[in-house]
């Protein structure tokens, strides 16, 4: 019996109607929490009006092309946000032994395990993201072809690998540490940083920052293909391979310590 | 008939480290190197036929679970050899669980928000369970069960006795030729244990299923299992029919009365009096368990009536419950 | 063979010894990235204004503020909403009513202990840090004594929001929801995130007639002030002291009415 990527979308469509279903019949709820999402994102977005109200530009990036980054980030987060937010209860699972109950399916276990969470709330996000890009998009006067739009939405989805591989590896960590909030809070916090320019920090910083902490893969490198195609660095290029070398060892990460711990944990 | 599963002597080892208390050894502990193996399985071998009902018991830590994770394939192996429906579990796990089920008694593997018939459907994908088995098996599960009214429930809304009820039904929904029960009845009451029961069985006899059984619940054992396998720190103490041990015990007899006296307090006066032999009491009679070949039943009898006004009793073979504490504590010789 | 049999001891053992001092380390090295980042941005936003100083703030007193504001949050943050939420959820809050004190006060006065711990350890730390380094930017004087005294009246505020906000749980299950929108709500408009001084007119001043500059943008205000004009001060303590009033008032009688419907309607 073969288990292709075909097989694999139709189970997560499926599981995901059903998420769906069963979270629209705690209404209140789902609207509270897409409401405090939405909250969330426009404080964010007035903080950043009011900086610009007072200050013409940052580090020669003028408010327009500052709102393209910041666009740029909360779309390549929102993937991270939906579809691997179970992550945040691995460390309950594994702490209580139920973990186990994952291992015994014939399908892929970090499949089985990231596909049972659907966090609805983070397409509020996207919708604002999106917004925010297209607005930002006009008002730079960038041009609108086809070649464009491949590329950013080829460029966006590899961001979005970063942060997930990086959220993957500080879950993973709670197969070996005990009570590991902290490391993926301390990887959580990340997303705050992934909308400015890394040209504003000193060159140690830049480097960590690149090489390191990949934040800078975040939005900055892969939007630079966009906002400056003429003078687009080669890590940019190379953001798109980051991101995959990225997210795949994080899932080795991951899958190795899911079998190591399978076998220890009662 | 095959051999569905196989053990030959399976040897698992874990390293632990020895930790020390207070706030100095928590800081020893950071400088310790002090390890330790514990053997969590010593040198198990065991063939189990398709088809049959397999008790597995042991006082709580004598290694059953550990073994269960070899055979599943989520554990190695330290030394020695398994195969599981053909395959060796830990190098193949997922082709292995498209042939096993597995339930724990208190952790549910639905999905929690859906209706029964939802996950019942995602499982009939992920096995890729063909229409017409599946229809067949819902089919054959409404004429075991009412499951009508369970279907439309969220797992999460149901008794722990209708989420049991459902894992079970999941476990077996692909049709697989091995069942792990862990636990099956733990924490459910008498009406609901029953049924599980008559659903196992029923299940075991119509798909000819192969069922491991875990339980501390003696009365799973007699409803369910023909032959039990005993192990305890790590060994093999028994592995043959349940009459068949019962006879190494066939001196024995249950001698149960009913006295004047509130029970307990009775109870606890034949305890005093007789120190050689096992006294317990439930809701209606006191046991007490005699060997034939030491001192005849009559002979307590009469000697009990001196010292206490008997209203009833009864004389039973001993009873599997009673058999299994004395392998526990004594072994079988 | 026999070195890796010590190599697998030796990891272990660097293992063990990690997981007692990770957490400390990781939060410190967290709170440090987000001075960096902090104090990068920053720069680079004054010099676009040739390091002007803004709305009366250079970028010292930008730099300060923030880093400052951020310890503040750092213990303000009591999880109340979390607390409330899952004991109505849980079940629990039956038992903490029947309880021989004031719902509020027994949450408060729990907690109350790590409040100090948190001061201690990070505010206290902090502050010290930042005035040793900026060599004068903090003044030492009087305005500690004020500044002391719009914090504790900061937290009454902050707390009292907490628990106005917490008893929104008994309606709704969602405390996720609930809980987010009021940290984002309190950070933006209390002058945390940024100093209200960068704020634009309009909004600045409805900022100032609502309670949550009380929190943040008061004591702070109060602490860097250089020369302070004894009726600021005055207008500073004296609102924020009318917002302790009116919200402990408001949380109270919410959580009565609340509680009564609850009650009524078995919940």
């Amino acid at each position: 019996m073969k288990r292709g990527l075909g097989f694999y979308l139709r189970i997560y469509a499926r599981i995901l109607v059903q998420d769906i279903k069963s979270k629209m019949s705690y209404r209140a709820d789902f609207i509270i929490s897409t409401l405090g999402m939405i909250c969330t994102n426009i404080a964010g977005f007035v903080s950043f009006w009011i900086v610009f109200q007072n200050f013409p530009s940052v580090d020669g990036w003028s408010y327009y092309e500052m709102l393209f980054l910041y666009g740029f980030s909360l779309v390549s987060l929102t993937p991270v946000q939906c579809l691997f937010d179970n992550n945040w209860s691995l460390r309950m699972y594994v702490y209580s032994g139920d973990f186990i109950k994952y291992c015994f399916r014939p399908i892929n276990l970090f499949f089985y395990y990231q596909s049972e969470v659907f966090d609805i709330k983070g397409l509020g996000q996207l919708a604002f993201g999106i917004g925010t890009l297209v607005y930002a998009w006009a008002k730079l006067g960038l041009p609108v072809t086809a070649l464009m739009i491949v590329k950013m939405i080829v460029f966006l989805i590899t961001a979005s690998l970063i942060m997930i591989a990086l959220q993957n590896a500080a879950a993973a960590t709670c197969f070996w540490i005990q009570n590991s909030f902290y490391v993926l809070d301390f990887v959580f916090r990340f997303k705050d940083y992934a909308k400015y320019p890394i040209t504003i920090f000193s060159p140690v910083f830049r480097f960590i920052f690149t090489f390191l902490m990949p934040i800078a893969f975040i939005a900055y490198y892969p939007s630079l293909v966009i906002l400056h195609p003429d003078e687009v660095p080669l890590l940019s290029w190379l953001s798109p391979v980051v991101g995959l070398v990225f997210f795949f060892l994080s899932y080795k990460i991951w899958m190795y310590g899911a079998m190591k711990y399978s076998g220890t944990g009662s | 008939m095959s051999n569905v599963i196989e053990l030959k002597n399976v040897i698992k080892e874990f390293k632990v480290l020895n930790r020390h208390e207070g706030l100095k050894g928590s800081i020893k502990d950071l400088f310790s190197r002090d390890y330790k193996t514990v053997r969590a399985v010593d040198g198990i071998s065991m063939t189990i036929e398709q088809g049959e009902i397999v008790g597995y018991l042991g006082p709580n830590g004598a290694g059953k679970s550990t073994t269960i994770k070899m055979m599943t394939g989520v554990l190695e192996p330290t030394s020695g050899g398994i195969t599981v429906g053909g395959v060796v579990p830990c190098r193949s796990r997922t082709k292995l669980a498209q042939e096993i089920g597995v339930v724990f008694g208190q952790r549910s593997q639905l999905w929690w928000a859906l209706p029964l018939i939802e996950s019942f459907r995602l499982l009939k994908d992920i096995y890729q369970i063909p229409d017409a088995e599946y229809d067949e098996m819902l089919r054959f599960y409404q004429s075991l069960v009412d499951i009508e009214p369970l279907l439309h429930k969220p797992v999460r809304q149901m008794s722990l006795g209708q989420r049991t009820l459902s894992d079970i039904l999941a476990a077996f929904l692909h049709n697989p030729k091995i069942v792990f029960l862990d636990e099956p009845t733990i924490g459910l009451d008498v009406s609901m244990k029953a049924k599980i029961r008559t659903l196992i069985h029923a299940l075991n006899q119509e798909k000819h299923t192969t069922v491991i059984l875990t339980t501390h619940d003696m009365g799973d054992v007699d409803a369910l299992c023909r032959r039990i396998v005993i192990i305890d720190k790590g060994k093999m103490l028994y592995d043959n029919d349940i009459e068949h041990l019962k006879g190494f015990f066939g001196s024995y007899r249950t001698l149960k009365i009913r006295p004047e006296e509130a029970l307990s307090q009775a109870a606890e006066a034949i305890a005093k009096e007789l120190p050689d032999f096992r006294v317990s009491a439930d809701e209606e009679w006191i046991s007490i368990l005699v060997d034939e070949e030491k001192q005849k039943v009559l002979d307590v009898l009469g000697q009990l009536q001196h010292t206490h006004v008997i209203r009833d009793m009864q004389l039973e073979e001993i009873s599997t419950e009673e058999v299994i504490k004395k392998i526990y504590e004594e072994g079988v010789q | 063979m026999k070195l890796k049999k010590y190599l697998t001891f030796t990891r272990a053992g660097i293992i063990e010894a990690l997981q007692f001092r990770l957490s400390t380390v990781v939060m410190v090295i967290g709170n440090l990235l987000y001075l960096i980042v902090t104090y990068f941005l920053w720069k680079a936003i004054f010099a676009s204004v040739n390091n002007e100083p803004i709305g009366g703030m250079t970028f010292y007193d930008t730099l300060i503020y923030l880093v400052l504001a951020t310890a503040l949050n750092g213990f303000m943050e009591m999880y109340t909403v979390w607390e409330m939420g899952r004991s109505i959820q849980s079940g629990k809050i039956v038992l903490d009513l029947l309880r021989p004190m004031e719902y509020r006060k027994y949450l408060f006065w729990s907690y109350s202990g790590g409040f100090v711990v948190q001061f201690l350890t990070t505010f206290l730390p902090t502050f010290i840090v930042v005035t040793a380094v900026t060599q004068g930017a903090v003044p030492l004087g009087l305005n500690l004594v004020w500044f002391m005294i719009s914090v504790v009246m900061a937290v009454s505020i902050n707390y009292s929001i907490d628990f106005l906000v917490g008893t929104v749980c008994l309606y709704t299950e969602s405390i996720w929801g609930i809980n987010i929108m009021k940290q984002v709500v309190i950070l933006l408009l209390s002058g945390a995130t940024v100093p209200l001084a960068f704020f634009p007119e309009p909004l600045k001043t409805v900022v100032q007639y609502l309670p949550f500059q009380s929190i943040y943008n008061a004591p702070l205000t109060l602490l860097l002030n250089k020369n302070p004009e004894p009726l600021a001060i005055l207008t500073t303590l004296g609102t924020q002291l009318l917002w302790v009033i009116v919200m402990l008032l408001l949380g109270k009688l919410f959580w009565r009415v609340s509680l009564r419907q609850i009650t009524v309607n078995g919940g």
